[in-house]
């Protein structure tokens, strides 16, 4: 288990950034999304000892979050959303500094900041000034100085933001790398559903400062409904009401199919009957891969 | 070389707690500072009159030697309490001493701020006192530099020049002056830094208030006491102030006829408003509200 939190409450002045949540968080790479305002930041802060939470308990890597603020920093890698850095350095310099101030040697911290200079692809330019990079290289920087000291978590804040395609697929190689072979892991807070299918096994969805969807991937993908594909013959607009007031969220796609949510606990013969009732032909019915973004959508209620 | 070339490994060292978290921050930001051209001149420049002090106090046990130098000039060169003053509190020393501020110490907080930095220090195992005193350590070097070494080292000469402890025997409390004076101009000058470089998140501005409030406040202490006969006015000015408690830590008369525990309120009132000022700036994340 690496984080384990249990009815964490977090507000700015009035408003609510954070209420109530509760979660286990497995070892993997763990994506946590929603949409703005949702309070993924706030809880990755929060996990991170930036902001004492007003009310609730929570253990990262065993840690207190509110009495061992430097022990889960010693031992947790972060990579802020915003572009960071220290005017006149180098990468090296910069790479080991960070090295240095989590607790390594500096000889040390010197060597190992090369090493991972070379890994994220910066150990060409690793002589640069940073004023120098662009912006891919500056996420990859961040990448080096949140892995240099050889964390066991690492906090990952929009990781291929600012980033052109080729560029965020060599990210997302590099995270994957680092989660699935190296015995890190990650948590990786992103907008972008499709990095985050890419990468995790796990997801958290967080929506209005609370919990609105957490579990494995497949799992989730497998619990909360099934999507079927549907094309018609008939009036369909009587069908689509019929299978709606059943509990089915229903969307037309532009080559007239019916993408159809069925919830986990519907007969799926009902959508044949209310056809039949409604004197339409089912001339395709297929059952379809829900993508994250169905997920997300369900999770934070909208289309 | 391409992505994963090289792969990653595991360190396999240990994460050590540092006694002092706060030193790699010193050492970089002394590091950073000295790879500047400007600075080198100006720390170059700063050490001028510490060596010309040095000049004096081998000439003034050597008097015999040098009075064809003299031409006359019966008022002996003495070396007492008043010698240390008028190096430490020199309109010079003093005016090095806001250059180097000014290109060494605007950045420290400021240029963290900017290249949103702050967020990388506190992801580290560092509390907010560890990046304070990281920060000011910086200026501690440089300022120290110019004033508690330079000044022991006239005591050392002085006593090594003379060959007897008599010096020493005469003023035995003036290392602790040395030192106490030092200590209380670069705590002063490290306030007063620190609390301009988290104002803003422009280097420039920053050199420029440090520059500014400090000439102008002297400026305006010039204008007043010319003007009325005053010197009540010299509360106003930094450089004033400083003197005034100069002399109090030298058990010489202030130049000022102001109670110098009044321009050592005046100087700690302006420390007390500059840590808090600085704990409120100084966080790992902006908080909107």
């Amino acid at each position: 288990m690496i984080a384990e939190i249990s009815d964490l409450h977090f507000s700015y002045g009035h408003i609510k950034a954070l209420d109530g949540i509760s979660l286990s968080l497995a070892e993997g790479a763990i994506g946590l999304l929603g949409p703005n305002g949702a309070g993924k930041s706030t809880l990755l802060r929060i996990l991170l000892g930036f902001l004492v939470p007003q009310r609730g308990r929570g253990r990262v890597l065993g840690f207190d979050i509110r009495l061992e603020q430097p022990r889960i920093r010693r031992h947790v890698g972060y990579m802020p959303e915003d572009d960071c850095l220290i005017p006149g350095m180098d990468a090296v310099t910069f790479t080991a500094h960070f090295g240095e101030l989590s607790g390594m040697p500096r000889q040390e911290a010197m060597k190992r900041a090369h090493d991972v200079l070379f890994y994220v692809g910066l150990g060409e330019s690793r002589y640069r000034l940073l004023e120098t990079y662009s912006a891919g290289m500056k996420q990859r920087l961040k990448l080096a100085q949140a892995i240099v000291h050889d964390p066991r978590l690492l906090f990952l804040d929009e990781p291929t933001s600012n980033l052109d395609p080729h560029g965020r697929k060599e990210i997302l190689e590099l995270i994957q790398d680092i989660s699935s072979k190296k015995d890190i892991q990650v948590l990786i807070s992103s907008h972008i559903l499709s990095d985050i299918e890419s990468v995790c096994s796990e997801v958290v969805i967080l929506n209005k400062g609370r919990l609105a969807a957490h579990g494995k991937l497949s799992e989730l993908r497998e619990l909360s409904y099934r999507l079927y594909e549907i094309r018609i013959k008939g009036e369909g607009e009587g069908f689509v009401s019929r299978i709606r007031a059943l509990g089915c969220r229903v969307e037309e796609t532009e080559d007239k199919f019916l993408r159809v949510y069925v919830p986990a606990e519907m007969d799926i013969r009902e959508i044949f009957r209310a056809a039949e009732e409604e004197k339409c032909q089912v001339r395709h019915f297929v059952r379809s891969q829900t993508s994250l973004e169905d997920l997300f959508a369900r999770a934070v209620g909208v289309d | 070389m391409t992505i994963r070339e090289k792969g990653y490994a595991h360190w396999d060292g240990q994460l050590r707690e540092r006694r002092f978290p706060w030193t790699p921050i010193t050492s970089l930001g002394i590091r950073l500072a000295y790879k500047k051209k400007y600075f080198r001149f100006i720390s170059f420049g700063s050490l001028v009159p510490a060596v010309v002090f040095l000049v004096g106090i081998y000439i003034s046990e050597r008097i015999e030697d040098f009075q064809y130098m003299l031409r006359g000039n019966k008022q002996p060169l003495e070396v007492n309490p008043a010698y240390f003053k008028t190096y430490l509190c020199s309109d010079f020393l003093l005016f090095m001493m806001v250059m180097i501020l000014v290109v060494s110490g605007a950045g420290l907080i400021s240029d963290d701020l900017k290249h949103n930095s702050l967020q990388l220090y506190f992801a580290r195992p560092l509390r907010k006192k560890d990046y304070l005193l990281g920060k000011a350590n910086v200026i501690v070097f440089f300022l120290l530099l110019l004033t508690l070494i330079p000044g022991l080292l006239f005591i050392i000469f002085k006593l090594l020049f003379a060959g007897n402890f008599q010096f020493l025997a005469s003023y035995p409390w003036l290392p602790l002056s040395v030192i106490g004076y030092s200590l209380f101009v670069t705590a002063f000058f490290c306030a007063y830094t620190l609390l301009f470089s988290s104002l803003s998140k422009n280097r420039r501005y920053v050199s420029i208030l440090i520059f500014t409030v400090y000439l102008f406040s002297d400026i305006l202490f010039g204008f007043f006491y010319e003007n009325y006969k005053n010197p009540a006015f010299a509360l106003i000015s930094l450089k004033a102030n400083l003197q005034q408690v100069g002399s109090w830590f030298f058990r010489l008369k202030p130049a000022y006829a102001v109670p110098w525990h009044w321009s050592l309120l005046i100087l700690l009132a302006f420390g007390i408003a500059a840590a808090l000022v600085l704990v409120k700036k100084v966080r790992g994340v902006e908080v909107v509200k």
